[in-house]
Order: C-alpha cells, then sequence, then structure tokens
C-alpha cells in the first residue's frame, strides 16, 4: 500500500523512480499504466484515464520481465518489435507504414543485425533493447519502463542509457524508469523520485540526498556508536571462507 | 449446399486424376473413391489448421487443453449418439464451446488456476460419456468407440460439411488475428497497455480452439487429438528459426503426418488415429535425435 502519491510528470521529462524491494515502485507504476486501480485518488495520463482510447497508443511499456522473456517462444526481434504496432485500431495485420518503422526502430535501437534473429539468442542487453524497441514501435510519446538494467552488463547498460537519453533529448519522449541501480539512473536521469510507502524525496538528480542523508530520510539508525564501529572481535579468527583469486561465475 | 460441398467439387476430380501416381494398394482409393476422398480432404484441412492452432497452444503452455476439450466433445459425442436431434458433431461443437467458455472464466475470475478447470471438466465429460453408453449404448457403442480412437469413416458428407466450415473459419480468423494473439500470448499485460481488447481475444481463442478439436474428433479420436495438434507444432519449434516459419513448418509436418498415416493406416488396415498419433510422434523423435546429433557435432563443447 503506498498512500499520499501527488505526482505530476511534464512533456520530455527523464524520471527515475527509485526505492526499497516493496517500496511500491511497481504499484506506482502499474497504477499509472492502469492495470491497478488507485483506492482513492485518480490517475490523469494526458488529461484522460489509463487505458481509455487517446492514450494507449500514445504509452510504450518495457516491462521487468524483459529479461525474462519466454523461452518457448521461437520469435524474431523484427517480429517481436512489429508486436508493439498493434493497437485498439490495428488489431490485424500491421500495415506497410507501420512495417517500415519497425525498420526504423529496429535501426534506432541498435539491433539491425540481429533483426532475424530469435530473442532468446540475444544477450541479456541486447534483449532489453528489443523490448524498448516493442514499446517505442506503438509511437508512444511517454514510455514507462520497470527495472530495465536486471540483467544488462556494464557495456550495455551504458548504452542503453545514452539511447534513453537520446530518445529523450533527440525526440523529446518522456521517459519514467524504475530502478534500484541508484549510481547508474543518478548518470543520466534528469528528476528522482524516492519511494518507500510514500514519495520521501522528489526533486531534481542533482539534489538528491547522499547516503547517509538518505538513511536519514528512510528513519534508519546507525547500527553502531561511531567510537565502536562495528566491533572488532572477529579478528585474529580462523577463516571459514576462503577464495583463492582467479574467474568466476558463467561467461 | 455448404462449403463442403463446394471443395469437395472442385477437389474430387483433381484426387481421381492423382491416383494412378499414388503409391499402395488400398492407398490409391482415397483418391479415387468418394467414401475416402472426403475423409482425405478433411484430414490434410485439419491438418493444417491443427498445426497452426498447435503453434499458439504451445507458444501458451496450453498443450492440454486440446486432450482437455476431446475429452469433452467424447461425452458430448456420446449424448448425440444416444439421444439423436441434432447430428453428434452438433452436441460435441456446442457443449465444447461452452465447455471452452467456462474454463476460460474459471482461469480469468481466478476461481480454478492452472490446468484443475481443464481436468474437471475432461474427467467429468468422459465419465457421463462412458456412463451414458454402458446403461444406455447399445448399438451406438460402435460408433463412439471410433469418436475415441478415430474412424475415418465416420466422416461423411454432413459432418464434412461442419469440419471444413469450422476449418476455414479458424483458420481465417486466426490468421486475422496472427499478431493479437501472438501479442497476448507473450505479454497479456504489455497487450492490455497497447489497448489490445485481451479478454475477448482470449475468449475467442477458447471457443475456436474447442471447435477446431471437434472438427479432428472423427479423424484422429479424442484420445488422441492432441497428437496432431502438439507433435507437428513441436516438431516445428526443433526447426523454425522464427515463429512464422514455426508456424508454416507446422502446417507442413501436420499435412505429411496425416498422409503418411492415412497411407499406413490404409495399407496396413490399422485404425486411421492410432496411426497419425503414431506417425505424428516417429517424425518428432526423428527430428529431435537429428537435431542432437547436429548440435553435437556443431558445437560439441556446449552443453
Amino acid at each position: 500500500m503506498i498512500e499520499d502519491i501527488n505526482l505530476s510528470i511534464a512533456c520530455g521529462e527523464f524520471i527515475g523512480i527509485v526505492g526499497p524491494n516493496g517500496g511500491g515502485k511497481s504499484t506506482l507504476i502499474m497504477t499509472i499504466l492502469g492495470i491497478l486501480k488507485p483506492k482513492s485518488g485518480s490517475v490523469k495520463i494526458y488529461n484522460q484515464l489509463p487505458l481509455s482510447k487517446g492514450v494507449t497508443g500514445k504509452v510504450g511499456w518495457v516491462p521487468q520481465t524483459a529479461s525474462k522473456l519466454p523461452t518457448n517462444v521461437h520469435i524474431t526481434v523484427k517480429e517481436f518489435i512489429t508486436l508493439g504496432t498493434l493497437n485498439k485500431n490495428s488489431l490485424f495485420l500491421p500495415l506497410k507504414k507501420e512495417r517500415l518503422s519497425v525498420k526504423k526502430i529496429i535501426q534506432t535501437v541498435g539491433l539491425e543485425e540481429y533483426a532475424n534473429t530469435r530473442i532468446t539468442h540475444l544477450s541479456g542487453g541486447q534483449r532489453q533493447r528489443a523490448a524498448i524497441g516493442k514499446a517505442l514501435a506503438s509511437d508512444a510519446d511517454l514510455i514507462l519502463m520497470d527495472e530495465p538494467m536486471v540483467g544488462v552488463d556494464r557495456d550495455s547498460r551504458n548504452s542503453i542509457m545514452k539511447l534513453l537519453d537520446g530518445l529523450c533529448h533527440e525526440q523529446n519522449k518522456t521517459i519514467v524508469m524504475i530502478s534500484h541501480d541508484l549510481t547508474s539512473i543518478k548518470q543520466t536521469v534528469h528528476r528522482m523520485v524516492y519511494l518507500e510507502e510514500k514519495i520521501k524525496f522528489d526533486g531534481l538528480t542533482v539534489d538528491f540526498p547522499g547516503l547517509s542523508d538518505l538513511a536519514r530520510l528512510r528513519g534508519i539508525e546507525p547500527t553502531h556508536q561511531e567510537t565502536d564501529l562495528g566491533g572488532t572481535n572477529y579478528q585474529g579468527n580462523e577463516s571459514i571462507i576462503t577464495l583463492v583469486p582467479g574467474r568466476i561465475g558463467e561467461e | 449446399m455448404g462449403l463442403g460441398s463446394f471443395i469437395y467439387r472442385e477437389l474430387s476430380p483433381i484426387l481421381k486424376e492423382m491416383a494412378p501416381y499414388i503409391p499402395g494398394e488400398f492407398f490409391p482409393n482415397y483418391f479415387l473413391i468418394e467414401y475416402f476422398q472426403r475423409p482425405l480432404i478433411a484430414s490434410v484441412i485439419v491438418a493444417l489448421v491443427a498445426g497452426f492452432l498447435g503453434t499458439f497452444l504451445l507458444i501458451r503452455n496450453l498443450a492440454l487443453i486440446g486432450d482437455g476439450l476431446a475429452h469433452v466433445s467424447f461425452g458430448a459425442i456420446v449424448i448425440g449418439l444416444i439421444f439423436g436431434g441434432i447430428g453428434p458433431l452438433w452436441w460435441a461443437l456446442i457443449l465444447s464451446v461452452i465447455a471452452a467458455i467456462l474454463i476460460d472464466q474459471l482461469q480469468t475470475h481466478g476461481i480454478l488456476t492452472g490446468d484443475a478447470a481443464i481436468a474437471i471438466f475432461m474427467t467429468g465429460m468422459l465419465g457421463l460419456g462412458l456412463v451414458l453408453m454402458r446403461v444406455w449404448g447399445g448399438t451406438a457403442t460402435r460408433d463412439a468407440e471410433g469418436y475415441l480412437y478415430g474412424d475415418i469413416l465416420l466422416v461423411n458428407s454432413q459432418s464434412f460439411d461442419i469440419i471444413v466450415t469450422v476449418c476455414i473459419i479458424g483458420y481465417f480468423s486466426m490468421l486475422l488475428l496472427y499478431h493479437s494473439l501472438l501479442s497476448i500470448s507473450i505479454d497479456p499485460i504489455a497487450a492490455k497497455i497497447q489497448g489490445l481488447p485481451v479478454g475477448s481475444v482470449r475468449l475467442y481463442f477458447s471457443v475456436i480452439t474447442a471447435a477446431i478439436v471437434v472438427s479432428m474428433v472423427q479423424i484422429v479420436g479424442a484420445l488422441l487429438v492432441t497428437a496432431l495438434l502438439v507433435a507437428p507444432a513441436a516438431t516445428a519449434q526443433l526447426l523454425g528459426k522464427s515463429f512464422r516459419s514455426c508456424v508454416i513448418l507446422a502446417q507442413i509436418i501436420g499435412v505429411i503426418t496425416v498422409i503418411l498415416g492415412l497411407f499406413f493406416s490404409a495399407e496396413y488396415d490399422t485404425g486411421s488415429g492410432s496411426m497419425i498419433a503414431l506417425v505424428a510422434a516417429s517424425i518428432f523423435v526423428l527430428i529431435a535425435i537429428l537435431q542432437l546429433v547436429k548440435n553435437s557435432i556443431i558445437k560439441p563443447n556446449e552443453n
């Protein structure tokens, strides 16, 4: 349950919504999208209710599950992005105009050479680009994303952030992005919202509090006194875990 | 005059011309004699539409719904055979569509999750069919067995009309809603946000699945419907590079399956449904083994 939410987002803004797990980030975004109904109060997008006819074509959605797309669907990048062109008025086969826009979007998200590759064969970062492409295919002006950086390596993360920044500045898209990756989100977004059951910070990225201020904001008190930094009574004990330098993890 | 008669009239002379080139002792009769021509045409049409539908069922993890609805249709067919009125296929069509809508509603409203709703309808209607058969069956029992295991000789001009009409409507409506169905199968929430009528498309899909399953029952039998619905689509997934290629391959493999199945069943005098199911599974196993061998040769170091 989140409460006292008073949020307005202007056209062309790039907003990062951050906060701990269970803090209500996904609930907030699902309510903006109209999948969840608010218990009280209201949500308006372009002055209309979410999911209403004038809104659906303007809103693009990049789900958290983008990195976990079903593995049993043998669908190519091109087929996947094409699905984004569907809307209330075109349930059927995409028209020529839409097929052309799909081609352009594949270029925008930098997946030309993978257009005919199955999405399950892509890396996490490429799959995320495909999901962003699908959201863009509807010609959306407002793009909402739930944790787009999960399962994405460092290089891809940087290039996706650049892509989003370009969409915002060059194409005047409005982007609302949920993330728990504070460092990378702070490098990109203009405005940050800290959500933990209610909005605890809403302001420019440059004004976002540092770690100790953030802890105070969240009501977390330091566990150790400043004179006793964490208790040092383990020193001299026998090691129970030892790692020998080498390479670990999946390639 | 229905769609079936029209299709039959157009295709019958072509089949007759093909007959001299068809191998086998008995199989050429399928191309020559009216009595066998209808089942042959119906089998090919059913295979095309089953391959198409099956590909969607697989991506929605609904492989079992075909089986469930086929069992429902069996119960309905026994009612039809015993009590008459409208033909048994009509009974099956009506009751299976109702069951499909109820299953969809039970799942949508979260009253029953997963396969439980399918399992209840499936066993309930199969049980009803078997009880009715035992109590009032009489001469209907033999026919009912044909519906259970598939018997192409059940395909007469009336049922041919129903099968062809259902399959053609099913095929073209799926073609029209292809992208919407795919979109909803992959991510229903994203589809809803895009403005697609997710609930209606899901309901349509349930209804069309029920109707197509009923159209398959005479040929492959209620117990074996899944073979033609799932195996060609699963084989196509081993080979296809894109979703579109999977859809096309599933139909081609489906047609090859029924033709080989009918050929062997004609030559060795076995039931059509069981032979089609056997061929479908054999093709899958063969392709799966070839793929495994190919993968181990090309990428021997990968697990």
